[in-house]
Formats: structure tokens, sequence, C-alpha cells
């Protein structure tokens, strides 16, 4: 899970990371964590984490487990676990997460919905397959 | 046994000594073999085919990057390796520049070579290719305007002129992203970038580019623009060295 003090850490050995100088134009479909610290449009989905950096622009749907929004969307968010949106983030669109922190300046203009039913699924199941081993 | 194949460059008188260096060497070591040159031939794919065909165990490229390129090239045929050529083993003795592939397979000198020839340390790697051409290490291309396609999903567009690598083998110690690079995972990695702190990484194991300009394969082999890069199903068995650059 995420904290202000390994927002960046985590993100060391992510599978993909898109530069400030870059722009994507498409569907993009990963399977480990992603950072964006420059343009994307299209969608943007993963089974597993994303951090959106403060320069940021992403005009796309978001899917992922986990999600750290410090830049700008233009698209809705939907993560099954935790959602952290810090004070630079700005966020056009609705969104849906299991947990939810947001840190004073952010903006959203959207619905946010926060259910932990997403986020007690999974850790159920991960418990039930850690006693099942 | 063993077969050496040598470029044509080694012709030259300054090559001479290393040269002579090495066959010294790679006799002492019980190691020595079949001396292939490719100055002398036409056909290289059809004179190592035949030697694979007729029991040669390990292929030895004598020169530089460009030879490895043609050697390899030859081995493999149709971007598929024959069930016979498996079991043939690559390695590559390097003699004047240009050499960094045998750099990141952990051989820095000509007579190190031919310790590591007689080690026998053995990994498999991918191939990669570029439109009809192969590569082991990287795919560079400079361009303000390419636009790069990954996996037929998405693309991405270059802001301004802009270094691009995609790289199978990494040769470049001090890159930021060295250790998520393996040459056996059956995917390229794209890095744009790679020393700054703006830079971008992505694996994919295909990837077309088009646009202007070319794209430099190995250091030695200009491709034109469009090409799709991507990964030869069937991976190559190479003799190494310990101060390799991969696992």
């Amino acid at each position: 899970m995420f904290s202000k003090n390994t927002k960046l850490e985590k993100f060391k050995d992510a599978e993909t990371i898109i530069g400030a100088s870059i722009k994507v134009k498409g569907n993009f479909n990963g399977q480990g964590d992603i950072v964006i610290e420059g343009r994307l449009e299209g969608s943007l989905k993963t089974v597993a984490n994303v951090f959106v950096g403060e320069k940021a622009k992403v005009s796309a749907n978001i899917e992922a487990s986990e999600a750290l929004i410090s830049g700008e969307i233009n698209g809705n968010i939907k993560v099954k676990k935790y959602l952290a949106i810090s004070e630079t983030a700005k966020i056009n669109g609705d969104v849906q997460c299991g947990e939810i922190s947001i840190e004073r300046g952010a903006s959203i203009t959207g619905q946010i919905i926060v259910s932990s039913e997403d986020s007690k699924k999974t850790d159920n199941k991960k418990e039930r397959i850690d006693t099942e081993a | 046994m063993n077969a050496y194949i040598y470029d044509d460059f080694l012709n030259k008188n300054r090559y001479r000594r290393s040269l002579n260096r090495v066959e010294i060497r790679l006799t002492d070591l019980g190691l020595n073999g079949k001396i292939i040159r490719l100055g002398t031939i036409k056909n290289i794919k059809e004179v190592i085919q035949a030697e694979i065909k007729n029991g040669i165990k390990n292929i030895i490229a004598v020169g530089n990057n460009e030879t490895v390129n043609k050697v390899i090239s030859a081995m493999i045929t149709n971007k598929n390796y024959g069930f016979f050529q498996k079991d043939v083993l690559f390695s590559v003795i390097p003699i004047g520049g240009n050499n960094s592939i045998a750099n990141s397979f952990g051989i820095k000198k000509e007579e190190d070579a031919c310790n590591i020839l007689l080690a026998r340390r053995v990994k498999q790697i991918d191939i990669a290719y570029a439109g009809n051409n192969i590569f082991l290490n990287k795919a560079e291309l400079t361009s303000s305007d390419a636009i790069i396609e990954i996996n037929s999903d998405y693309h991405i567009e270059l802001k301004g002129k802009t270094s691009v690598k995609i790289i199978n083998i990494n040769d470049d110690r001090k890159l930021l992203f060295k250790n998520k690079i393996s040459p056996n995972d059956d995917s390229l990695n794209l890095i744009v970038n790679g020393r700054n702190p703006d830079n971008t990484f992505i694996t994919s194991n295909l990837i077309k580019m088009s646009g202007s300009g070319k794209i430099l394969l190995d250091e030695s082999i200009l491709v034109p623009l469009p090409s799709e890069i991507g990964i030869i199903p069937q991976k190559i068995n190479i003799i190494v060295g310990k101060n390799r650059s991969f696992n």
C-alpha cells in the first residue's frame, strides 16, 4: 500500500515507465506496476499499481489494483484497493475504489464511490490461498 | 569440433599479431579447429549450414559486432532455428574495435576469449530481429518524428529529437534499468533517454517503427524505417565469461 514516504521508491522496479517527454496513444494493458510522467490518451489497465506523476496528463479511464495520483486525469478511475490522491492532483471523472485518501488541495470533479467490498474480497481470497498453502 | 569464422578485415597486417596470439593460445589449450575466412566465401549461410550438418559443435566468430551478426544470421534460417542447429554453441573472439557484443558476453580481450572457450560456461539468449536482419544487443534510433507502435495496442510519439534504444542484451553498465533487462525473457526493452531523469521503459515483444531515419543494429548494420522489431521464437546457446552483463 502507498504511503507518503514510499511514493516513488515503490515504483523503482515498475514494469513500465512513461517519461515526461513521451506521449502515448491507445489501449495500454499491463501486468505490472506502471508509472506515467508524460501524456497518455486512450485507456490504462493493469492488474498491479499505477502512479500518475505531478506533471502527467492522462485522458483515459484507469483500472488498477492500487493507484497514486498526483497529476491531471480526464477520465474515470477504478481502483480495487487503495487510491491515494495527492495535493497536486486534478481529476475530471468518476472515482471508484476500496479505500481512499485525499490530500488537501486536490481537485476532483465527479462522483466518488468508496466501497470496501472489492478490497475485502481480494483480502479474503488471499487469506484462503494462504491457509490452503 | 570447432569452427572459427574469421572476418575479412582480419586480413590486414595490423591484426596479424593478435591472430597469431589467439591461434597459439587455442593450440595450447587444445581448442584448435577449422578456420573459415569470410573474405574467400561468397555464400556464408551455405558454408556455415554445411558445417553444422557435418557435425560442428562450436562456432566462434573472430572479429567484431558485424562478424557476430554475419555468423549468427548464417547459423539461423528464415527466423527459425532447425533442430540440428540447437546443439551448436556460439561464441566470439573479439579483435579490433566495435566489440560491444563480446563485452556483454564478458569477453573483453582475445586472450580471455580462449580461456572462456575452454571453461564452456553456456547461457541461452534470445535473438532479436529488425526487418530481415537480426541483432543481439540493441537497435538504436535517433529521430524527431518516429512513431513507435507497441504490441499493436498503443503507440508512442516522440517530442523533438530523441534517442530510442531497443535492448535485448544490455551492454551499458551505467544504464538505470540494467537490472530489469534480461536477454532470455522472450521480450525486448524499449528505452528512451536511459541515463536522464526523464526516461521511459517499456517491455514488449513486438515493436513497429515508422517515420524517417534508420535503425542501427548492434552498432554495425543500418536498417531503414519502417521496420518491425521482435524476438525469434528459438534461442541460441552461447559460451560466455564470468563478467557478462546479464545473469
